[in-house]
């Protein structure tokens, strides 16, 4: 017999926790009381229509690179613009993350977020390799734009982006000598996957994608620049650019097709593949915690987003309203993301929060860094969340969150190397106190805004706070856990809450609800 | 942690504190009391240098024309590598190895690698670790060893890793080892602690994730315990630079002197993806590597321990012979190997890789490193080293 979805508070209240950082009993209800296929259809419909955050105010269109270095530049100034620009980058990569984070905390259509961050550890790029801000925020607004639309048009957006362009090295790739960076990563992480192609393919497909470039916008004046400089210091602007003249023109064969292909005949190639189909439904599955033990799921999902084309929606709702989403092995038992923990925590507690750099560091901390995921590869996820280091920064939320206060340790045990030191020792000691200082600028300037959190015991509740310790702890478990509390779980709550005067009882209830296991899992 | 007065009331529930379960107590003393379990056998300091060490600019063919020939522009120069063998010279930077190789305690192995070998930074990682090139398996060879040899050892952090991401090498269904990135994040005050202690005993239910997460909840709270007796009295025996890699090997070296029941360490380097104008980078991170080892073993030497301490360097792989357009180098094949301790046999364990017999632009390995891994389970730990690697590895005479 074909499983069918018990649709019911319980099941709507396990859809929330996926799609939406955790919802309140009282929208579960409300869910429940609908049709499963109208109430995925308009969260899909609602995230689809979600008016984007305006963008932040130090976006410049067109972008202009203060670091140029002309040969009238003495090298007192070169120095004096590449710190200025340092400076602003690490400022504009904090506000980033604030930016994302209020944004998420806030919107009235989550899905949104969800799947702009699902796009985020797809199609990555690590801030620490990227030496302009401005090109993570256009991914993120593409990723934003197309995250529950068509996956062609997603993956031209990000193709032809800046930070793809300079993150995987299509910047400098020419005929001569194409850069194999980003057909590699194309094939394996971004599309077909591994298993699917071979190294042939990535070297046809550089080939295809030489020729572009980042430039001014077209008939801008230029000004040319030192010869040799490296990118940082020659750069013109963020425009993608093709230089004709340095496009391998002939002919390549690319997963069996062959042609005079570019970047648009390669992109639509492996979009259209049905391997790809395969690849993000896995990656979809796997995101949104479904059990798939047999792929049905998967070639379920696969097909549909083989027939409409790449409707990444389409595709999302085949999964939503499957089964498999709803079984027994798929409840309550997808391990949270940093993210999702933290904006989980602060939209379900009603906490009045405006992002900060401190805040941000949390997420960091507990390994999931806005705009800097460990490589290309982006978050693995599940288990992989957890570790005794992870889990012990996780046990430190409470405090950032109801203390506004943040826990040593948030930052790795000292700054990376980044370039040699001279063997001389005292222009040695001289560099690497510049560089601790640099540093301790860096952790100043973040922790400036410290956090900006306030919790409200009756809003946490919704404004009903129970009298009786047995009935608020029930309360908020069932609010802020998607399985049932363990016997030792209430037990331990409600010993701590009967014996603390009223106005502490919610505040300390929650502050140990988000250290236990349950809270840990959505 | 909780304000004062949340601390004060929490001791007053006498059922919070009461009841810290016995075998908690038992860990969280383990190191403090019980010296019959402190560690005095040998250990292993995994580097793993991620991103793909370029291994030719690392252990430099200066006598080779062809080698030149292929990296017109990022090529080391003949005149400021490090001369430590008639065919081999080591890059500029990396003057605290030379030294340690100068007294005896380097070993260098050249040309490592593996038959069909894999370009992806991950598979070829996944290869590195789990030492199965052949398929996909979900255990890493030290996890395997653990498993294999060490069941009888009380300790649940066998291996400890400073990183961020689990390295696959310790993974195993009855995993051993800890990750963490910073171990000053291991300290909360008594209250907040047992509560969490008893919110997260043992319980076991339907749901694996959830008996996951409390078993791990209860590691993490008793390990907390552990570290921070280890690293009280922050004793150490050198200098170490003020970065990243060179401090996580100086707290090693604090754990490995407090004798903590910990076999094999892991710490990462990474940015060695050098596609683009590697010749600075490079340099800084072979700086570091460099620095870091020294300091380290100087530290060991000094507190005692270094005859019990071997370290030992991989990547996943070493970089394509020519360079490339951008002045950098894409991914590639077989790498350079370090290792380094008091019981190390010093010296170049290997013949220079032959530039005029490449495979598609890529070197062919001559030496596998299941031969290195073999060798240290062997010789280092008396392990049964063909039943951790599946196979019989040729001997490699590295370790006294």
């Amino acid at each position: 017999m074909k499983p069918t979805v018990t649709w019911d508070v319980a099941a709507a209240s396990h859809l929330l926790s996926r799609t939406e950082f955790g919802g309140t009993p009282k929208r579960s209800e409300q869910l429940a009381a609908r049709n499963l296929h109208d109430v995925v259809a308009a969260l899909l419909d609602e995230a689809k229509a979600a008016v984007p955050p305006p963008k932040p105010g130090w976006v410049k269109e067109p972008w202009v690179n203060t670091e140029r270095v002309y040969p009238e530049t003495t090298p007192m100034e070169r120095m004096e613009n590449h710190r200025k620009a340092g400076e602003r980058q690490t400022r504009e990569r904090n506000e980033l993350r604030c930016w994302w984070l209020d944004h998420m905390i806030r919107t009235p259509a989550p899905l949104r977020e969800v799947m702009t961050l699902f796009w985020h550890g797809h199609f990555t790029t690590e801030a620490k390799r990227m030496f302009v801000a401005q090109p993570l925020y256009t991914q993120n607004a593409a990723t934003r734009t197309h995250a529950l639309g068509n996956f062609r048009d997603l993956l031209e957006a990000v193709t032809l982006d800046a930070a793809m362009i300079m993150y995987l090295n299509m910047e400098d790739s020419d005929a001569k000598k194409p850069n194999e960076n980003f057909a590699r990563e194309l094939l394996e992480l971004f599309t077909v996957g591994i298993g699917n192609y071979s190294e042939r393919d990535i070297k046809e497909i550089a080939r295809a994608l030489t020729g572009w470039t980042l430039d001014a916008p077209p008939g801008t004046a230029k000004r040319p620049t030192v010869a040799d400089a490296s990118r940082t210091f020659c750069r013109d602007g963020l425009v993608p650019t093709f230089v004709k003249e340095k496009h391998d023109a002939g002919e390549k064969t690319v997963l069996g097709k062959t042609g005079k292909f570019g970047v648009k005949e390669v992109l639509g190639i492996v979009a259209a593949h049905p391997a790809t189909a395969r690849f993000v439904s896995t990656k979809l599955i796997t995101y949104f915690g479904a059990s798939d033990p047999r792929n049905e799921l998967r070639d379920r999902m696969a097909a549909k987003f083989g027939q409409t084309k790449g409707d990444i929606a389409a595709t999302l709702a085949v999964l939503l309203t499957s089964p498999e989403f709803f079984a027994k092995e798929s409840r309550g038992t997808l391990i949270k993301s940093p993210v999702h923990l933290l904006v989980g925590a602060c939209r379900l507690l009603n906490l009045d929060v405006t992002a900060t750099p401190s805040l941000a560091q949390v997420t960091a901390a507990m390994g999931q860094e806005l705009f800097n995921p460990p490589n290309v590869k982006g978050w693995p996820g599940g288990r992989d969340w957890i570790s005794s280091g992870s889990l012990a920064v996780r046990y430190h939320l409470p405090e950032a969150l109801f203390d506004g206060k943040e826990p040593a340790g948030f930052e790795p045990i000292a700054t990376d190397r980044n370039f040699a030191l001279p063997a001389d020792e005292k222009a040695r000691k001289e560099l690497i106190a510049r560089i601790q200082n640099f540093d301790k600028k860096r952790r100043e300037e973040r922790k400036k805004d410290g956090f900006k959190v306030t919790f409200d015991p009756a809003k946490a509740l919704d404004g009903a706070v129970p009298e009786k310790a047995e009935a608020l702890v029930a309360a908020l478990t069932t609010k802020l856990f998607v399985v049932a509390p363990r016997p030792d779980t209430t037990a331990v709550l409600t010993e701590v809450v009967k014996d603390l005067p009223a106005a502490e009882r919610v505040k300390l209830a929650c502050r140990l609800i988000l250290t236990t296991p349950e809270y840990q899992l959505a | 942690m909780l304000p004062m007065i949340d601390r004060r009331r929490f001791l007053s529930v006498g059922a919070l504190t009461a009841t810290v379960p016995g075998f908690l107590a038992k860990t969280g003393s383990l190191l403090a009391d019980d010296k019959s379990l402190a560690n005095k056998e040998r250990v292993l300091v995994v580097v793993q240098l991620a991103g793909g060490n370029d291994g030719l600019n690392t252990l430099i063919p200066f006598r080779d024309d062809a080698y030149y020939k292929a990296r017109p522009k990022i090529g080391i120069a003949r005149t400021k590598s490090l001369k430590i063998a008639d065919d081999f010279a080591l890059h500029p930077e990396v003057g605290d190895l030379r030294k340690l190789y100068d007294a005896g305690e380097l070993a260098v192995v050249p040309n490592v690698g593996y038959p069909n070998p894999n370009r992806s930074h991950f598979r070829a990682t996944e290869i590195w670790e789990t030492a199965t090139p052949e398929k996909d398996v979900l255990t890493g060879w030290v996890g395997r060893y653990f498993d294999a040899e060490c069941r009888g050892v009380p300790s649940p952090m066998l291996g400890l890793q400073l990183g961020e991401k689990p390295a696959m090498t310790f993974a195993h269904p009855k995993g051993r080892a800890v990750t963490l990135t910073n171990p000053s994040l291991f300290k909360w005050d008594d209250a907040t602690g047992q509560a969490m202690e008893r919110l997260n005993r043992v319980a076991t239910t339907d749901n694996p994730q959830l008996d996951f997460l409390q078993r791990t909840g209860n590691d993490t709270l008793s390990l907390s315990r552990k570290i921070q007796d280890a690293l009280k009295d922050g004793k150490s025996g050198a200098e170490y630079a003020p970065f990243n890699f060179s401090q996580s090997l100086k707290v090693v070296a604090q754990m490995i002197a407090a004798e903590v029941p910990t076999r094999v360490y892991y710490v990462s380097l990474g940015g060695f993806d050098t596609h683009t104008t590697q010749t600075g980078r490079h340099a800084g991170l072979l700086q570091e590597l460099s620095q870091g080892i020294g300091s380290f073993v100087a530290d060991l030497k000094a507190l005692g321990h270094l005859d019990r301490t071997l370290v030992m360097s991989f990547s996943e792989f070493g970089r394509r012979v020519s360079e490339n357009e951008q002045q950098g180098t894409d991914h590639g094949t077989a790498g350079v190997m370090f290792l380094a301790g008091g019981k190390v046999k010093a010296g170049v364990h290997g013949s220079r890789p032959d530039l005029s017999d490449l495979d598609e632009g890529d070197l062919k390995f001559k030496t596998d490193f299941r031969s290195v891994y073999s060798a240290v389970l062997k010789d280092w730990f008396a392990a049964d080293a063909s039943k951790v690697l599946g196979a019989e590895f040729k001997h490699l005479p590295i370790l006294a």
